[in-house]
């Protein structure tokens, strides 16, 4: 009753207020009921120092590039309460947005962007080549897909796949588009097992060709970014049958279109279709009709076939055949994980900007409405993923080194770390998208905002390039394979950051105390804990069915709660790590106050938010409690800093939404009549 | 360099009924600001903000010259007598009152009769309206002095069409009135003739709506023509070769299209270049893209660091070098060190860009009521 009353004062006073208003005709202020005023300015440390920690590398590439799309038509730049934003039409038809997916690409070649992508050396250009990529996810996905693929997808399977006569014609013709390259891997009834794919490839010694042949509808290639309108060339992934004998899946390059765009004889093509977002990308599916090709287009890295027809491979176990064949297609994983954490932090800076201007309701009768970042519930909301970005953002940047310093011997690591990570971070990335956008109420719903059009661009990412759940699962099956080797040569742990459990179990005070949960030691004893103690228990399940006669297989699809219990300790302890040695890196007093703060919002968030550590008693209820506690005293602690923690991402004004500026200009009457 | 007239009259006020109409009058200077008109003018402007009877003023300069730059003589002045703090206050002025300039919430219209070069650019290009001429002549030409485009440049000429903020900030090339209007340094072109008689339409509206002040200038303005040879014509090749990463790669990208074809415009550019400091050219290409990037108050904060950096000289005494050769000894002949691109490291154009390292050293602090909406902020 109370509570209808107060609403009643205020509402009268609104209608109170706009009747005194139009009665007063011409004498009455300009002044709105609404003002915006811009967010507090609330640097306690150096922002473009941050950055720097945060973008990691390449920091005047990025600029320059952000710089060039800002200044061009192509990148459909709108002016929103005096500020110019760019973001792709998402209004255009399908067609229209694949046309000028492909006029940015011939805009971005013609200024340089794209030069040493595909033959440049070392490790330098590797990360300037990603870098640049981030940069361009910024803007579109489409756009950076419609790259990715090309560049990545099919210029990697003719780097790492090919040889020398490979690299010779295709390397420098990709990288200035002479031609345009898809890769044809998934079909229809194939995704995730590339090992089951149907397609079959035979040969002909009489000609020294190869006939690539699809036998059925469920071996049609499918999903093939590039393949519906532009892609002239692809990478065929194929069963090899040689001389009656399967030889494990091969890759061959095929021209699919001439240079004037019409498709090939015996190649037939048609379009995926309309999707829920990347329709800026022509996804298509292709058939082979016992499509020729000459013999050369094998990529031969790993096996070759002689011109009278014999199978030649130095690798003869047909499974370490397939591991090596694949190790190079991680940086697929690699971007996705690191443009998932940039999704996730242009949505916060969106809505936390959009919370520290938009007020909403009074919490005394005729007090001014409070700024939404002043709830201690939208805190919540808002703040933990934030802290959570930036671990991950860390990690992005290791997994970035991980992958340009690859070794042979670094080769298990990288795949899953990165299988890991790509999964923990696409699914961070989600969630964050949905709370930004609930966050930002019904102005999260304007396309023009970003969030929403972002859930739909970035949904993809839990799926493509291995499922999400497929690759937690390689975690811990990984996981468990070393344990199980470890203990039967009885060595000590020396691979997979699994050092840890040659120690003896960390202890865990039975009282937690606020210093206790604040400390580093802390925080990586009980990730610790999880880890070993659920790996041990992983062990045991498995072991238990193995010795009920299960097969190794169905021993562990049957233990799949732990495993996926298993494969998130992993990550978040390894993201944990990541965090720590970026904060170890750091000099400046300011900067470390304020990471250490975000570094133990992340950790106590993933403790409350994660019911196994209740459930296996790594915490006892009354610390949870404490827990739960410290996460809302370490909101009111980042709270002042939140602003100045979301300028640091390095994403411009321009790439962001009129939400995050000022909105009342950009809604004014005035504004929409231009 | 000792001022001809009084302190108190080098900015001259005139009181046209709500119009108040400041004249920067130091003609034998071509109007360069001095460090007591930066004052002067900043204690203007804001007391016109507070006074509600003023509704618009008018910004002009007595003489053949709007104005011609900041006070740069002084300031090498102090830094000879190792003194660089003083001139740093001097900036901190200067750029406090671009930034109240930047975010005015009342019509300013400038009257950019002659010459508006470097600091003239920032006491009008940040404001509502600017008035160009048949005798207008805009110049940044800042990297020929071994310092950099500052006093908000690197938002303004960010903002122009394509590369040619990029092209105008490092070759410090010469617009005339047409092709400020063209490439919208300036709003409108106006008769120089005619300018007397808009002075009076406008304190006749007296008022401080935009949209009426903008029609009353229309009233005025014609359509001037391009020269043939304006640079404006070759934004294609400005864009093509300004917009590429590195000053490096811009020199490399001209030098390719003038081999393709003899090009006397080419030719002078690459010049202007080449004669230009190297350690500027390289600060203020990167301040240019950080600037596109940010809002005027980050702006100015940069470049608030980077020309500390510049009068410290830790890396380059370039300025202090330059102002002997083009002010002092006039034998147009600096000796640039480093002296050249290629001898300059990313890690040195980096130490511009940071925090000065000094204890009793403060970051540009902006004045905070004059922290308005975006839409009062961006008016280019």
């Amino acid at each position: 009753m109370e509570k209808a009353n107060f609403r009643t004062q205020i509402l009268t006073r609104h209608l109170q207020n706009h009747a005194a208003e139009s009665s007063s005709g011409a004498a009455v202020s300009r002044a709105p009921c609404l003002s915006y005023a811009p967010p507090e300015a609330s640097a306690s440390f150096d922002v473009s120092s941050m950055r720097k920690l945060m973008d990691s590398h390449n920091l005047g590439e990025r600029d320059w590039l952000f710089n060039l799309m800002v200044q061009s038509k192509l990148f459909n730049p709108k002016l929103r309460g005096g500020k110019v934003f760019v973001a792709p039409d998402y209004n255009q038809s399908m067609e229209q947005q694949r046309e000028m997916t492909m006029k940015r690409i011939q805009y971005l070649l013609d200024r340089g962007v794209f030069e040493g992508w595909m033959t440049g050396k070392g490790s330098e250009a590797e990360m300037r080549k990603l870098a640049l990529l981030e940069v361009i996810t910024i803007f579109d996905h489409s756009l950076a897909i419609k790259i990715g693929v090309h560049f990545f997808l099919w210029g990697g399977a003719i780097q790492f796949f090919g040889t020398k006569r490979h690299h010779d014609k295709w390397l420098r013709a990709t990288e200035t588009y002479l031609m345009k390259g898809c890769f044809a891997m998934t079909e229809l009834g194939h995704g995730s097992n590339v090992r089951g794919i149907e397609t079959i490839t035979t040969y002909d010694p009489r000609t020294e060709e190869f006939i690539i042949n699809t036998p059925c509808e469920s071996a049609q290639k499918y999903w093939i970014g590039g393949a519906a309108n532009h892609a002239t060339h692809t990478v065929v992934f194929s069963q090899l049958n040689i001389e009656d004998k399967n030889e494990g899946v091969h890759a061959f390059i095929t021209q699919i279109r001439d240079a004037d765009g019409n498709i090939c004889p015996n190649i037939r093509i048609t379009d995926c279709g309309h999707k829920i977002g990347l329709n800026g990308v022509d996804n298509g599916r292709i058939w082979f009709d016992n499509v020729r090709i000459p013999r050369e287009n094998i990529l031969n890295s790993v096996a070759d076939v002689s011109s009278d027809g014999k199978y030649l491979s130095a690798i003869k176990d047909a499974d370490q055949r397939f591991g090596a064949f694949m190790a190079p297609l991680t940086s697929g994983r690699v971007t996705i994980a690191v443009s998932a954490v940039y999704m996730a932090k242009m949505s916060l800076a969106i809505a936390i900007r959009y919370s520290l201007t938009r007020r909403a309701f009074s919490i005394t009768p005729n007090g001014a409405e409070v700024l939404l970042l002043d709830y201690p519930s939208h805190q919540r909301r808002l703040l933990p993923l934030l802290a959570k970005t930036y671990a991950m953002s860390f990690a992005g940047n290791y997994l970035k080194l991980l992958y340009v310093r690859r070794t042979p011997q670094l080769i298990k690591t990288l795949h899953v770390v990165s299988s890991g990570l790509k999964a923990a971070l696409t699914w961070h990335n989600m969630r964050t998208l949905q709370e930004c956008r609930e966050a930002c109420g019904g102005q999260g719903l304007k396309t023009e905002n970003r969030i929403g059009q972002l859930k739909a661009e970035y949904d993809v990412q839990s799926t493509f390039e291995g499922d999400n759940n497929v690759l937690m699962q390689q975690v811990s099956k990984a996981l468990l394979a070393e344990y199980i080797a470890t203990k039967r040569k009885n060595k000590p742990f020396k691979e997979l950051g699994l050092e840890h459990m040659n120690k003896p179990s960390p202890t865990i005070p039975s009282q937690l105390s606020s210093s206790t949960v604040h400390s580093s030691q802390f925080q990586n004893d009980i990730f610790c804990l999880r880890e070993r103690d659920l790996l041990n228990r992983f062990a045991a399940e498995v072991s238990k069915y193995l010795a009920q006669g299960e097969s190794k297989e169905s021993a562990f699809n049957a233990s799949y709660q732990l495993a996926e219990d298993l494969g998130r300790a992993f990550t978040d302890l390894a993201i944990l790590q990541t965090f720590v040695e970026a904060e170890n890196s750091v000099t400046d007093a300011s900067l470390k106050n304020v990471l250490s703060l975000v570094r133990s919002m992340y950790v106590l968030v993933t403790l409350d938010e994660d019911p196994a550590f209740l459930r296996y008693g790594y915490l006892t209820t009354g610390n949870a409690a404490i827990v739960r506690k410290e996460v809302a005293n370490l909101c009111s602690e980042i709270r002042p800093h939140a602003l100045a923690l979301v300028d640091s991402f390095g994403i411009p004004d321009a790439f962001l939404s009129p939400i995050a500026f000022d909105w009342v200009a950009a809604n004014a009457w005035s504004a929409s009549q231009d | 360099m000792a001022s001809t007239n009084g302190e108190t009259d080098q900015v001259l006020v005139e009181e046209r009924s709500c119009g108040r109409i400041f004249i920067l009058n130091r003609p034998k200077q071509l109007n360069a600001l001095s460090a007591v008109m930066v004052s002067r003018l900043l204690e203007l402007f804001l007391s016109c903000a507070e006074d509600s009877s003023v509704k618009f003023i008018i910004v002009k300069g007595k003489g053949r010259a709007f104005c011609a730059g900041g006070d740069v003589a002084a300031v090498v002045y102090d830094i000879n007598r190792g003194n660089w703090k003083s001139g740093a206050e001097y900036f901190r002025k200067e750029f406090t009152l671009n930034y109240v300039i930047a975010t005015y919430i009342k019509p300013q219209v400038s009257i950019l009769n002659g010459i508006v070069m470097g600091g003239g650019a920032g006491v009008s290009v940040h404001g509502r309206f600017r008035i160009a001429t048949e005798k207008s002549l805009f110049a940044m030409p800042e990297t020929a002095l071994g310092l950099f485009p500052d006093i908000g440049a690197s938002y303004f000429l960010s903002r122009l069409p394509g590369f040619f903020g990029e092209y105008v900030g490092l070759t410090g090339a010469r617009l005339d009135g047409a092709e400020m209007l063209a490439c919208g340094l300036a709003t409108h072109f106006v008769q120089s003739e005619s300018l007397p008689l808009l002075e009076e339409a406008l304190v006749k509206a007296a008022t401080s709506d935009p949209m009426v002040i903008s029609s009353v200038i229309e009233g005025f303005s014609n359509a001037p023509n391009l020269k043939k040879n304006s640079a404006y014509h070759r934004l294609d090749v400005i864009n093509k070769c300004f917009s590429r990463r590195t000053v490096e790669d811009i020199i490399q990208a001209l030098e390719r299209v003038s081999a393709d074809k003899k090009d006397d415009w080419i030719s002078s550019t690459i010049q202007s270049l080449k004669k230009a400091s190297p350690m500027s050219l390289k600060i203020s290409l990167r301040s240019i893209r950080e600037g596109r990037l940010q809002g005027i108050g980050k702006c100015l904060v940069r470049e608030f660091r980077m020309v500390c950096h510049v009068m410290l000289g830790e890396v380059s005494k370039d300025f202090v070098e330059g102002c002997r050769a083009i002010l002092v000894d006039k034998d147009r002949n600096p000796k640039w060190a480093p002296s050249k691109l290629e001898s300059i490291s990313d890690k040195m154009v980096d130490r511009y860009f940071s925090k000065v390292d000094d204890a009793d050293w403060e970051d540009l602090k902006l004045p905070v009521n004059f922290r308005l909406p975006a839409y009062a902020i961006a008016k280019l």
